[in-house]
C-alpha cells in the first residue's frame, strides 16, 4: 500500500496534448476515481503512474520518492486492462502466479497466494482453464485475481467494467467496493461511467481533453459541480443547462432564452453578466397554474419504472425533470414549473459562483 | 426438377472438372519425374515418352547414383547448413525487427518501415552482378557464408512484413501485463510475445526455407568449387555435365524437391494463418 502523487504531468502525442499539467493526490488505501469522456487523457495518465508510457513534464510519486526513473516492474503496480489482457498461452493459475514468479516468490508461497485470491474471487474452479475457454466475467475475475494476488503498492483499473453486460456490471461494482474495503488498497480506477464513478469513488477526479476539471468526493462533484462541463457530466437524467445573463435591477436574476428566473437575494456576483444557470431533474416541482415561475408545457415522459422522467419545452427550451410513478402527463399539457432556488447551480464564464 | 437443383448440379459438376483438370496440371510434372528417375537409361531411350511404364521395371539405382556418385550427399549437407543458418538468424532479426517497428519509437522509424518494403522492390537480377562484383574484389565469392548473408537480405523484407503485421495484431495491453507483472523488454518478448506469435514465426520459417533451398541464381553465380555447391545448383551441375542421364537428373530433381514437399504439408496451416494474421481482427 501507498499513497501516490502527480504533480504537473503533460503529455503529448504528435502535436495534441492529451495531458496537460495534472496534479493530483491520492491517499494510501483510497479509492480514486479517473472519471471523463473518452479520449480526456484518462487512460495514459494511468499508463502513466504505472510507467508503461513516459510522461514529458511532470513527475510521478509514490509515497513522497520520485518514482520516474523506475520501470513498470520496480514500480509495483497492477494494472487491470479494460479487455483483461490475460495471457492466452497460460492458464488462469499460469496468469495468476506470472507476475509473482517474475519476481522470484517460492513456488510454495505462490500456490499459497493464488489459492487464497481464487478463494476470495470464487475462481477456485477456473484454475486449470485456459483465458479462451472463459466468459467474460470469468475473465474479468481473472484479470482482477492477478492484480490482487501479487499484493502490488498500487492498484490501476482501466475501465475493467466496460466490456461486461449491464446486470453483471453492477454485481462486479459492488463485489469491487467490498473489496477494497476488504483489502484497502490504493486503488485506482478509469471510467467514463458516472455511476461506476459515484458508487465506487471516495475521490473523483472529473477530466476532460487532459485538464483536470474538478476533485473531490461524490457529494462535491455532483452537488457542487465546479463547471457546466461537470455538471452536464454527472447526473441522469441530465442537468437542465442555460446559457444567459445575470441581470442586476431589483436583486439579481438571471434571463435566458426563454425565460426570466428571480435569484432572490442570492449573492451572484458575475461582473460582466454571461453565465450559465443549471437545474438538475429532482430540483423541479410542479406548482399551480401560473404560481411558478417557468411556464412549460409537456413534451415526452419517459418511464423508468421507478419514477418518470417528463421532457418539457419552457418556450424554445428544454427542460427535464423527475417526477413521481404515480405521476400523470399529457402530451402538450401546459404546466407551471418551480425550481428550488437554493439548489441552483450558478456558472459565470464557465465557473461555478 | 427445378431450376435451382439444375444449376447447383451444374455447379457441383463444374467444379469437381475444374479441381480434376486442376490437380493433372500440377501434379503431372510430379509424377513424371519420379517415374522417370525410377526408370533406366535403355528404357527411356527405347521409349521416351512412355507415361505408364511396367512397374517391375522400376527401382532406385538412380537415386544411389546420385546420391554416392555424383556427390549429392555433400550437396544435401550444403544446402541443410545454408538454409538452416538462414531459416534461425532470419527468424530471430525479423522477430526483434518488427517487434522494434511495431513496438519502440525511435528516430527515422517510419522511413525505415517503409524501407523494408522498398528493399524488397529491387529484383534479385539487378544485384546479382553489382555483388558478384563487389564479394570477387572482397575475395568473399565462392562461400557458403556470403550466400547466407544474400538470402538473408532477399527473405528478410517479407518477414519482417509478415511479422510486423501480426505484431500489430497483438494486443499492446498484452505487454503492458508483463511489465507490470515484472519482466523485462527482452522477457517479455520471451515470454509472451514469442509464445504468442508460434504461427507467424512457423510461416517466417517456412517462407525462408523454401527461398534458400530453392535459390539458384545467386548459388549459380557465387559458388565455383563443388564441395560447397548447394542442392539446386547441384541439380544444374549433373543437368549440364557431359554423358548426360535424363533418370540422374529426374532423380536428383526428386530429392530437391521432396523437403519441401513435406515440410510444406506438414506446416501448411501455419502458413495460411500467418499470412492472413491481422488481415482480420480475432
Amino acid at each position: 500500500m501507498a499513497s501516490l502523487t502527480l504533480k504537473s504531468i503533460s503529455k503529448s502525442y504528435g502535436g495534441a496534448e492529451v495531458l496537460s499539467g495534472v496534479d493530483l493526490e491520492v491517499k494510501d488505501g483510497e479509492f480514486c476515481v479517473l472519471l471523463g469522456p473518452s479520449g480526456c487523457g484518462k487512460s495514459t495518465l494511468l499508463n502513466i503512474i504505472a510507467g508503461l508510457v513516459p510522461q514529458d513534464r511532470g513527475s510521478v510519486q509514490c509515497d513522497g520518492e520520485s518514482v520516474d526513473h523506475l520501470s513498470p516492474r520496480e514500480r509495483d503496480v497492477a494494472v487491470v486492462f479494460q479487455n483483461y489482457a490475460l495471457y492466452p498461452h497460460m492458464t488462469v493459475a499460469g496468469n495468476m502466479g506470472f507476475g509473482l514468479r517474475m519476481r522470484g516468490v517460492p513456488k510454495k508461497t505462490i500456490r499459497k497466494r493464488i489459492a487464497e485470491t481464487a478463494d476470495l474471487l470464487g475462481i477456485e474452479d477456473l484454475l486449470d482453464r485456459k483465458p479462451r475457454e472463459l466468459s467474460g466475467g470469468q475473465r474479468q475475475r481473472v484479470a482482477m485475481g492477478r492484480a490482487l494476488v501479487r499484493r502490488p503498492k498500487i492498484f490501476l483499473f482501466d475501465e475493467p467494467l466496460s466490456n461486461l453486460d449491464a446486470r453483471l456490471r453492477s454485481n462486479v461494482r459492488l463485489e469491487l467496493k467490498q473489496l477494497h474495503q476488504q483489502i484497502k488498497g490504493t486503488m485506482i480506477y478509469v471510467t467514463h461511467d458516472q455511476i461506476e464513478a459515484m458508487t465506487l469513488g471516495e475521490k473523483v477526479v472529473v477530466m476532460r481533453q487532459g485538464i483536470v476539471q474538478q476533485v473531490g468526493d461524490p457529494e462535491t462533484i455532483y452537488g457542487k459541480p465546479a463547471n457546466p462541463f461537470v455538471a452536464a457530466f454527472i447526473g441522469t437524467p441530465q442537468i437542465n443547462l442555460y446559457q444567459g445573463r445575470f441581470v442586476y435591477d431589483d436583486g439579481v436574476s438571471f434571463k435566458a432564452e426563454a425565460f426570466s428566473l428571480n435569484l432572490q437575494g442570492l449573492g451572484v456576483s458575475c461582473p460582466d453578466g454571461e453565465g450559465e444557470l443549471g437545474i438538475r431533474p429532482e430540483d423541479i416541482v410542479v406548482v399551480k397554474r401560473g404560481q411558478g415561475p417557468l411556464e412549460a408545457h409537456v413534451d415526452m415522459i419517459s418511464n423508468i419504472g421507478s419514477e418518470k422522467y417528463v421532457h418539457a419545452f419552457v418556450g424554445r427550451e428544454k427542460i427535464t425533470f423527475r417526477a413521481s410513478k404515480e405521476s400523470d402527463f399529457d402530451q402538450g399539457q401546459g404546466i407551471t414549473l418551480a425550481p428550488n432556488i437554493k439548489r441552483l447551480h450558478l456558472f459565470c464564464q464557465g465557473k461555478r459562483v | 426438377m427445378n431450376r435451382e437443383r439444375i444449376e447447383t448440379g451444374i455447379l457441383r459438376i463444374g467444379r469437381m472438372v475444374v479441381l480434376v483438370l486442376f490437380l493433372v496440371w500440377v501434379l503431372f510434372p510430379f509424377y513424371w519425374m519420379i517415374i522417370s528417375s525410377m526408370r533406366s537409361l535403355e528404357d527411356i531411350m527405347a521409349n521416351p515418352s512412355n507415361l505408364l511404364p511396367d512397374i517391375r521395371q522400376l527401382d532406385f539405382h538412380s537415386y544411389y547414383a546420385v546420391l554416392f556418385e555424383h556427390g549429392f550427399v555433400q550437396y544435401i549437407s550444403n544446402s541443410i547448413y545454408v538454409t538452416l543458418v538462414t531459416v534461425i538468424l532470419s527468424v530471430i532479426l525479423a522477430l526483434l525487427g518488427a517487434y522494434a517497428v511495431t513496438r519502440l519509437r525511435f528516430r527515422a522509424k517510419r522511413w525505415m518501415s517503409a524501407g523494408i518494403l522498398g528493399i524488397y522492390m529491387f529484383p534479385p537480377i539487378v544485384l546479382v552482378i553489382p555483388l558478384y562484383v563487389l564479394f570477387s574484389r572482397m575475395g568473399l565469392r565462392d562461400s557458403m557464408n556470403i550466400l547466407i548473408l544474400v538470402y538473408l537480405a532477399q527473405t528478410l523484407p517479407v518477414s519482417l512484413y509478415m511479422l510486423r503485421n501480426y505484431f500489430h495484431s497483438l494486443p499492446v495491453e498484452l505487454e503492458y501485463a508483463g511489465l507490470t507483472d515484472g519482466c523485462s523488454r527482452i522477457g517479455v518478448i520471451w515470454r509472451i510475445v514469442i509464445p504468442l506469435s508460434l504461427p507467424a514465426l512457423t510461416s517466417v520459417a517456412i517462407y525462408t526455407f523454401m527461398i534458400a533451398w530453392n535459390e539458384f541464381l545467386f548459388a549459380f553465380m557465387f559458388l565455383d568449387t563443388p564441395e560447397k555447391f548447394t542442392l539446386s545448383r547441384g541439380v544444374v551441375q549433373l543437368a549440364g555435365s557431359v554423358h548426360l542421364s535424363k533418370q540422374l537428373v529426374m532423380a536428383a530433381s526428386v530429392i530437391v524437391t521432396i523437403p519441401i514437399l513435406v515440410l510444406f504439408i506438414l506446416l501448411e496451416r501455419y502458413l495460411v494463418k500467418g499470412l492472413t494474421a491481422g488481415a482480420v481482427k480475432g
